[in-house]
């Protein structure tokens, strides 16, 4: 790939983005940068872990908060000096993150291979279970989980103000965005985009299907593990009613209201919630129609219905059809004149529906 | 091909809607240009009156009281700072004209929480850092006081008035110089109960079934300190988590009534009825006599499980119990009737009932010292809140007068208070009430040095059932008829 092919509209636009998301803090409240926009990067780098199974492996994963939760919990363990709960390891921060990392990437291994024979509905059943499993891990083993969570926990010096951790949701969110991407496109991306579309075929080609789903598990769980990490630094504490049944269907439901074929998707999900948990009790007289913020979670419901109804591929699906709408087909031109054409097919086969 | 035309239009709009978001949002509250950077929020900017955020839950196993607690704080600025109800049949309206020595209070906001220390962060952040609250009332329970009193600590021009959460921790532990609760703690409500059953009922052994969070675990700590710190002996703790349906397999692991006492109960919310209903499917028949629990016995468990329940012990709570009538606390229950024509609280079933119902529950009640204690506090500094310090300084050394008892602060800014001990009786209409047995006065919440910021938090297996020296032992009041024979 050359620099020019690089200059797509798109690109421009993502990199028009990144910039205005660079100058945000000096722009909007504090409040804003560092509650909504911080929290829509921790959620939405999370969700995107589950757009990354879906999309290139056709895996729809639950386990993928469990993995967020362990990070921030072997975070808190390790990097906890003093106090009534943890292991109170007292590491330096930054080996506590590595142990994080390490010990939630390992899991995510385990959990992976564990469940790389599955597909489908069986695999969405088994990280259920894990999902179930580890809620109750953490709530047994009060010596690893507090009794109660683990409280206090700091974030290490060079995250201290708030923006930087801000700053590092954004650039994490933009690393694990161009990151899994790119993965698509290499040799490890397209074979696992073939044991999705046809196992059978590909195990007969020699591939190991399994090791491919349980590698790419683990790569997801590597990233959920960074969200997690910056989830713990920025809530100060996590406790097995963190990483509960009900959280962990918020962060499927974020990737289907983005859509859970679509990296931008989970960034846009994560938003979506974020803002109607924040500002929809906000709005004049909505709690004259009954929309209280205990209403909230029926709102996020009925939102979800609608978008499954409307497109299921969620908001980006319905942007996208927007605008085929709005723009005439443009008849395919002729081939880039420079490079060759890449020799592979684009069509792709997301949950039982196939796009080109 | 699709890369010239990839999401190039959702990329604008998501651009473009971030811009004037973020426009929108630096336009709103006069705090534009307010650099991110900055740690807490600035509190003078937004005036010189107080900013109150009320912590409450709309959702959970405590959603039910919501109305009451924000009801019984508005009840303490009706009754002391001039405040009169938006509504004549719910608080959530909230209140207009507050004033105390010439500083206005506004509401802000009510928070919702869910009974989880994830959401209350959430909701507390959202009233402090966007609406710019600088006095919070609340939390209602035992971990979201935890994250709150956490949440404090770093937010040192911020002042906490706690609700009703009932957890040691977040004042033994914590220790945030700017978090005050003027109530006890589920440790300190059950004070004298053990030494009550130990001389009184001749208990010698006890199980213990207790809610698996920081709550039930401060709770069942009292007890076992207080009931082992006599002599007795508990042989089982067992930790169902909160939300419980089916107790039926922790039921499973109590032992059969020939081999204890007694049983101790600090089972809450929803799960209260039904761990005893359990209790009895799978242990035979129930005699009161042979349980305590803590302030979630109450009357109506009598609606399911009949007379039977009469005779158990109970703990105490920031009220006393309701035979209990003294001048003072029938002024405080007309006064609620006088603010509003009804109040739908959790009492009632969220149906609309005389105010004073909620109001002699100590939901409502905590909620209700917290507002007179931020109404005494402005008083003692001359409603010249602009030094923090100064404020949260004066509000450490009050004693409130209240309708329930007298009210001061430990060194960690946590409730001495009386408790009160009850039972359930028959009385001649066969129906069951509480009867008051005893009051326990003056408690604090390191038991005689049992807790302390040393000790662990109260948890499965902390404290160790071990005899030790407590401070209140044969030091409680009788209460006969209903009347304390100080």
């Amino acid at each position: 790939m050359t620099a020019r092919d690089l200059l797509t509209r798109s690109n421009l636009l993502g990199a028009a983005l990144v910039v205005v998301l660079l100058v945000l803090p000096s722009l909007a409240t504090a409040y804003f940068v560092n509650f909504v926009m911080t929290q829509t990067f921790i959620l939405g780098l999370a969700a995107a872990t589950i757009v990354f199974l879906a999309k290139y492996g056709g895996m729809i994963s639950l386990a993928q908060f469990l993995l967020f939760g362990v990070a921030g919990f072997m975070f808190g363990n390790a990097a906890q000096e003093t106090g009534a709960r943890g292991l109170n390891l007292g590491w330096h921060p930054w080996a506590a993150v590595v142990f994080a990392l390490a010990v939630t990437t390992a899991a995510a291994f385990v959990l992976g291979a564990l469940a790389s024979r599955s597909t489908g509905l069986y695999f969405l059943m088994l990280t259920m279970v894990y999902a179930v499993i580890g809620y109750y891990v953490f709530a047994q083993i009060v010596e690893i989980s507090g009794p109660g969570g683990l409280t206090s926990i700091q974030r290490p010096d060079l995250l201290g103000p708030p923006v930087r951790l801000y700053y590092a949701g954004l650039g994490l969110s933009v690393l694990a965005y161009v990151g899994f991407r790119a993965v698509g496109r290499t040799a490890f991306g397209l074979a696992l985009q073939g044991v999705r579309d046809d196992p059978v075929r590909m195990a007969s080609l020699g591939f190991n299907v399994p090791l491919h789903r349980a590698l790419a598990f683990t790569l997801a769980g590597f990233a959920a593990g960074a969200g997690g990490l910056l989830n713990v630094w920025w809530n100060g504490q996590i406790d097995p009613a963190s990483i509960a049944i009900g959280p962990t269907l918020i962060l499927l439901i974020i990737a289907v209201i983005g859509g859970i074929s679509s990296f931008e998707g989970a960034w846009l999900g994560a938003f979506v919630y974020v803002l109607i948990f924040t500002y929809l009790r906000d709005l004049p007289l909505i709690d004259r129609v009954g929309i209280t913020e205990a209403r909230f979670n029926t709102v996020i419901g009925v939102i979800v219905l609608v978008i499954m109804m409307l497109s299921p591929e969620g908001l980006t699906g319905i942007a996208r059809r927007l605008r085929r709408r709005l723009r005439p087909p443009a008849r395919t031109g002729p081939a880039p004149s420079t490079g060759p054409p890449l020799p592979v097919r684009t069509t792709e086969k997301e949950l039982g529906v196939t796009r080109r | 091909m699709s890369r010239l035309s990839r999401p190039a239009a959702l990329t604008l709009s998501t651009a473009a809607s971030l811009a004037l978001l973020a426009a929108g949002c630096s336009g709103d509250g006069g705090s534009s240009g307010l650099p991110a950077d900055q740690e807490s929020s600035s509190f003078s900017a937004e005036g010189d009156g107080v900013r109150l955020g009320i912590l409450g839950q709309c959702e959970g196993p405590f959603g039910g009281f919501h109305e009451d607690v924000v009801a019984g704080t508005t009840l303490a600025f009706a009754r002391y700072a001039g405040a009169s109800p938006n509504s004549s049949t719910s608080a959530l309206e909230g209140f207009s004209d507050a004033e105390v020595a010439g500083t206005p209070i506004e509401l802000v906001g009510i928070g919702c929480g869910d009974d989880t220390a994830d959401r209350i962060l959430q909701e507390v952040r959202r009233l402090v850092e966007q609406q710019g609250a600088n006095v919070i009332i609340g939390p209602l329970s035992g971990d979201e006081g935890i994250a709150v009193a956490e949440y404090a600590k770093g937010k040192p021009d911020l002042t906490v008035f706690a609700g009703i959460s009932g957890s040691q921790e977040q004042t033994l532990q914590v220790q945030a110089p700017n978090y005050f609760r003027f109530y006890g703690d589920g440790a300190i409500w059950n004070a004298g109960l053990g030494d009550l059953l130990y001389r009184e009922k001749g208990w010698r052994k006890v199980a213990v079934i207790a809610d698996d969070y920081s709550f039930g675990h401060t709770s069942a700590a009292g007890f076992v300190a207080d009931f082992c710190g006599v002599g007795g002996e508990v042989t089982h703790r067992v930790f169902p988590p909160l939300g419980t349906t089916d107790y039926s397999s922790y039921i499973a692991q109590l032992p059969d009534p020939d081999e204890v006492d007694g049983y101790f109960w600090a089972v809450g919310g929803t799960g209260t009825q039904a761990a005893l209903e359990a209790f009895v499917n799978a242990k035979g028949d129930l005699t009161g006599d042979r349980h305590a629990g803590n302030f979630f016995f109450n009357p109506d468990l009598a609606q399911a499980l009949g007379t039977d329940i009469a005779g158990a012990h109970i703990g105490g709570f920031a009220t006393l119990p309701g035979d209990i009538q003294t001048p003072e606390i029938k002024e405080y229950l007309a006064a609620a009737d006088e603010t509003w024509e009804t109040i739908p609280g959790s009492l009632s079933g969220n149906e609309p009932a005389p105010p004073s119902t909620s109001a002699a529950f100590g939901f409502f009640y905590g909620y209700y010292s917290a507002g007179v204690a931020l109404v005494e506090g402005l008083k003692a500094v001359d409603g010249d809140i602009s030094d923090p310090k100064a404020f949260q300084s004066a509000v450490a050394g009050l004693t409130l007068d209240l309708p329930h008892g007298d009210i001061s602060l430990d060194e960690n800014r946590s409730g001495i208070v009386d408790v009160g001990l009850s039972r359930l009786a028959v009385n001649d209409s066969d129906e069951v009430v509480q009867e008051s047995v005893a009051i326990v006065p003056g408690v604090d919440q390191t038991f005689g040095g049992t807790f302390s910021p040393d000790t662990p938090s109260p948890g499965r297996d902390f404290p160790k059932c071990e005899k030790r020296d407590l401070p209140w032992e044969g030091k409680a009041i009788p209460v006969v008829d209903g009347v304390p024979q100080r």
